[in-house]
């Protein structure tokens, strides 16, 4: 170890925690509504809604996220008719919106899963006796099953935030400096790269570490009516 | 069911096999027998095919090389900038892959002479305000703020971090994922060795784009390194010896020139001081 070399790689390497944490909070918001909507699709009875959600879950689940990657970033990026549409050479011609967009698609795939276990495990009863309340399909989606989906879902939830804030680091080998590729470039500097991926190994723990303990939090909050 | 078990006894009994096998060749490379880490995604230095066949300039090095010293060459495919971290890691025993002689590589392993040198240059579109500059200084100075794309872990790369420090840099793992980001107007300029970048003018992409006519040489800036070399562990100085004699009977001879001419169409073979 030297410390010489742990005082030069720190603070470059927080340059690029900011990026990494960027990258995650974008993704996650997207994937996690794209994902609920996806969900309460592959729910419904309309086979057309359900088949597409059964579809979408499988191609995004089925392929490697470094491949989804390129396929935005290098693939789409040499279409012309992309490059020439403002809206969409926004999205795939800037790396990080690329980062982002794919990370979002692939987030928003396991989401649905996740959720829909959430789903699937509420009581029939609860929705027929909201429903014999009175509360319309919306309220009793809002007020009954939602919270109750959420709360079985939220520890294979937190597992899927721990992927997504990992899964930042392909967005180095699409130019995005994040952590990893501040990493990759000091270390093709120095060559130090025992001390190098030492720190950006501890940056993503640290970030890790606040996620999942936010989680534990938020899982004791929602069930607090519990005895512990 | 019985079947079905042999079957799953021969498979775990193959992967065995297999696993022993890779690994008795990576640890103990025969005698007599040289291991040459190439990067493969470099033309027309190196270029792998699908089937781990190596071609290029530095293949006709590396067999020239084996020739000289009457030993049998196998290449090992690998990216650029795990290069380095390879050879010390012992996978294979030296590095031919076009790779200049730096101050900062020199500490990590030891080179042997500088066997060939190229020119550095930019390439840009033919309408850019840069396709003009004639003034190497003039053209730093104007790249403040352009995005100028390089490849990872090169010469280039330390080159650009120091002298244009104002321009905003993008590496890429390979060439040719710069050479995409350069056609679809992602980057503004590549930096990178003149033979690589006139490959990527000659194909159908890069009929938009030109040389900047400023030749970057290692005698402007020193980052640049001095020229081409082998790369060799820093402990085996006994096979350094042998391949810097080979080398310089190779240049001296004319048989390095004669593999220049057929890749780059100009000799760019270095003499031995």
């Amino acid at each position: 170890m030297n410390f010489e070399l742990v005082f030069l790689a720190v603070p470059t390497l927080a340059k690029g925690l900011r990026l990494t944490a960027m990258l995650t909070v974008a993704s996650v918001a997207i994937g996690f509504n794209l994902g609920l909507a996806l969900a309460v699709m592959r729910l419904s009875n309309n086979r057309a809604l359900s088949g597409f959600a059964k579809g979408y879950s499988t191609v995004f689940r089925g392929t490697p996220l470094l491949v989804q990657l390129f396929l935005f970033y290098y693939g789409l990026g040499q279409l012309s008719f992309v490059r020439d549409n403002p809206v969409l050479w926004w999205i795939v011609g800037d790396g990080a919106h690329c980062a982002v967009t794919a990370l979002a698609l692939n987030t928003a795939a396991y989401t649905s899963e996740i959720l829909r276990g959430g789903l699937m495990s509420i009581p029939g009863g609860l929705v027929e006796a909201a429903q014999a309340c009175g509360m319309s399909r919306l309220l009793c989606f809002r007020r009954i099953t939602f919270p109750l989906a959420i709360r079985q879902a939220l520890p294979a939830y937190g597992n899927e935030l721990v992927l997504v804030v990992k899964g930042t680091s392909l967005a180095s080998t699409i130019t995005v400096l994040e952590i990893t590729g501040h990493a990759k470039r000091l270390m093709s500097q120095t060559y130090a790269i025992l001390e190098i991926f030492a720190i950006a190994g501890l940056l993503y723990l640290l970030i890790n570490l606040v996620l999942i303990t936010l989680v534990r939090l938020l899982e004791a909050h929602l069930t607090r009516y519990l005895p512990r | 069911m019985l079947n079905k078990g042999n079957q799953n006894m021969k498979l775990k009994s193959l992967l065995i096999a297999t696993f022993f096998a890779t690994g008795l060749t990576a640890a103990h490379a025969a005698e007599g027998e040289l291991s040459i880490g190439t990067e493969g995604e470099y033309p027309p230095w190196s270029m792998a095919d699908a089937a781990g066949n190596v071609t290029g300039f530095d293949a006709d090095v590396g067999n020239l090389l084996c020739a000289k010293l009457e030993m049998k060459c196998h290449f090992v495919v690998q990216a650029f900038d795990g290069l380095i971290p390879a050879l010390k890691a012992k996978r294979f025993d030296i590095i031919i892959s076009g790779m200049s002689i730096t101050a900062e590589r020199k500490k990590q392993i030891n080179f042997s002479v500088g066997y060939a040198e190229l020119a550095n240059m930019f390439v840009v579109k033919k309408d850019s305000d840069l396709a003009g500059v004639k003034d190497i200084e003039a053209l730093l100075t104007s790249l403040d703020g352009r995005t100028v794309g390089v490849q990872a872990g090169t010469t280039h790369a330390h080159f650009m971090e120091k002298r244009a420090s104002s321009a905003v840099l993008k590496t890429y793992d390979t060439l040719d994922q710069m050479q995409i980001d350069l056609a679809s107007g992602r980057v503004e300029a590549a930096f990178a060795d003149s033979s690589a970048l006139q490959d990527f003018l000659g194909r159908p992409d890069g009929k938009e784009f030109q040389f900047v006519d400023v030749k970057v040489l290692s005698t402007f800036d020193p980052t640049l390194g001095e020229g081409i070399g082998v790369g060799i562990a820093q402990e085996n100085t006994e096979l350094k010896a042998r391949i810097d004699k080979a080398l310089c009977e190779m240049v001296a001879d004319g048989s390095i020139g004669k593999a220049s001419q057929t890749w780059f169409k100009t000799d760019i073979s270095r003499p031995c001081q």
